[in-house]
C-alpha cells in the first residue's frame, strides 16, 4: 500500500489558458440584458392587462358597485400574478453567493419555502380573486339578460372556474412540487454531509 | 481591489476547483465564468471581512453546489461502464484519474479536498464551508484515505 501519493502535484498538473476578460464581459452584458428584458416583459404584461380592464370600465360605464368591485378584484388578481412571477424568476440574481456553504444552503432552503408559498398560497388567492371578480362583474349584465341566458352564462363561467380550480390548479401545483421536492431532498443530503461530526 | 487582478490571480485556481467538482472542462469553464460574473457584480460590496481568496472560493463553491438544481432539469448522461475499465499508467492519466475520483465523491467532499489541494489553509476552508477547523481536518484525512485507496487499486 503506497501512502505517499503526491496528490497536490497531480492536482496542479491541471492547466488551462485564462480566457480573455473580453469574453467574460460579453457574458456579463448578455446576462444584464436578459434580466432587464424579463423585468420589462412582466411589467408590460401588468400594464397592458390593467389598461385593458380600465378601458372596459371607461367604455362600458358599469353602474353597479358589484361590477366596479369585480374589476378591482380582477386587477388585484393580475397584480398578484405578476408579483409572483417577479418574485420567482429572479432567484438567481437574489442569491447571496458569498455566504459560507452552510449559510448558503440555509438560504436555498428559505428560497424554496418561499417559492412553495408563492406557488401554492398565492396561486390560490389569485384564483379566488379572479373568480370572485368575474362573478361580481357579470352580475350587472346578467340582470339585463333573460333568466335562462343569465343562468347559462353563470353556469358556463362557473364550470370554467371549476375546471381551473379542480383540474388545472392541482396539476400545476403538483408539477412544481415535484421539482422543488426533489431539490429539497438534495439540499437536505448536502446539509447532512456538511453537518456530520460538527 | 481591481477585478482584472483578481481574475488573473484566481482564474486557474477556480477552474481547478470546478474541474474537481465536474470533471468536465467545458462545464468547469462555464462554472468558473459564472463565478467571476458574481465576483464582478459583488466586488463593490466586498468589505474585507474575510480574505479576498476565501471570498472568491466561497462564491465558486456555492456556484458548484448550485449545479444540483441544473442537474435536476438535465440529468447527466451515464457513460457505459466498460470505458472505465481501460487502464492507463502515464502521469498525465494519473492526473485525470485524480480529477475523476474527486468528481465521484459526495458534493461537499469534492469542494473540501479541492480547496485542500489548492493549498487553501484549513482555517480558511472552515470559513468557506461553515464548519469547525477540527472537522475540516477530520474530513480531509478521510477523503485522502479514500483517494489513496482508489489510487492503490488503480496502480495494481
Amino acid at each position: 500500500m503506497n501512502n505517499n501519493i503526491d496528490l497536490k502535484g497531480l492536482w496542479n498538473k491541471q492547466e488551462a489558458d485564462i480566457p480573455d476578460t473580453k469574453e467574460l464581459f460579453e457574458k456579463i452584458n448578455a446576462y444584464k440584458k436578459r434580466s432587464f428584458r424579463k423585468i420589462i416583459f412582466t411589467n408590460t404584461l401588468l400594464i397592458l392587462t390593467s389598461a385593458f380592464i380600465i378601458f372596459i370600465w371607461y367604455y362600458y360605464q358599469p353602474e353597479m358597485i358589484s361590477s366596479k368591485l369585480g374589476i378591482v378584484l380582477i386587477i388585484l388578481a393580475m397584480a398578484i400574478f405578476v408579483f409572483v412571477l417577479n418574485q420567482t424568476i429572479p432567484l438567481l440574481t437574489k442569491v447571496d453567493f458569498d455566504l459560507d456553504i452552510r449559510e448558503y444552503l440555509k438560504q436555498l432552503f428559505r428560497y424554496r419555502e418561499k417559492q412553495i408559498f408563492l406557488q401554492t398560497t398565492m396561486l390560490n388567492i389569485y384564483f379566488i380573486l379572479l373568480s370572485a371578480g368575474i362573478c361580481l362583474y357579470m352580475f350587472e349584465y346578467a340582470l339585463k339578460m333573460t333568466f335562462l341566458l343569465a343562468t347559462v352564462s353563470y353556469f358556463t363561467t362557473l364550470m370554467w372556474i371549476a375546471f381551473n380550480w379542480f383540474y388545472l390548479r392541482p396539476r400545476q401545483i403538483k408539477k412544481q412540487r415535484a421539482k422543488t421536492d426533489e431539490l429539497i431532498i438534495k439540499l437536505e443530503m448536502l446539509n447532512r454531509q456538511i453537518s456530520e461530526n460538527d | 481591489m481591481i477585478f482584472e487582478d483578481i481574475y488573473k490571480a484566481y482564474w486557474l485556481k477556480i477552474f481547478r476547483l470546478c474541474m474537481g467538482y465536474m470533471n468536465d472542462r467545458d462545464s468547469a469553464k462555464d462554472l468558473a465564468q459564472e463565478t467571476f460574473i458574481t465576483v464582478w457584480q459583488k466586488l463593490p460590496d466586498f468589505r474585507n471581512e474575510s480574505s479576498i481568496g476565501t471570498w472568491v472560493f466561497r462564491i465558486a463553491s456555492n456556484h458548484c453546489l448550485r449545479q444540483i438544481e441544473k442537474q435536476n432539469r438535465m440529468p447527466k448522461t451515464q457513460l457505459p461502464a466498460e470505458i472505465e475499465d481501460v487502464i492507463h499508467h502515464g502521469n498525465e492519466d494519473k492526473m485525470e484519474f485524480l480529477y475523476k475520483c474527486i468528481s465521484e465523491l459526495p458534493e461537499s467532499e469534492r469542494i473540501i479536498i479541492s480547496l485542500e489541494l489548492e493549498d487553501v489553509k484549513q482555517a480558511e476552508i472552515a470559513e468557506i464551508v461553515g464548519i469547525s477547523e477540527s472537522n475540516v481536518r477530520v474530513k480531509i484525512h478521510r477523503i485522502k484515505e479514500k483517494l489513496t485507496k482508489k489510487f492503490n487499486n488503480y496502480e495494481q
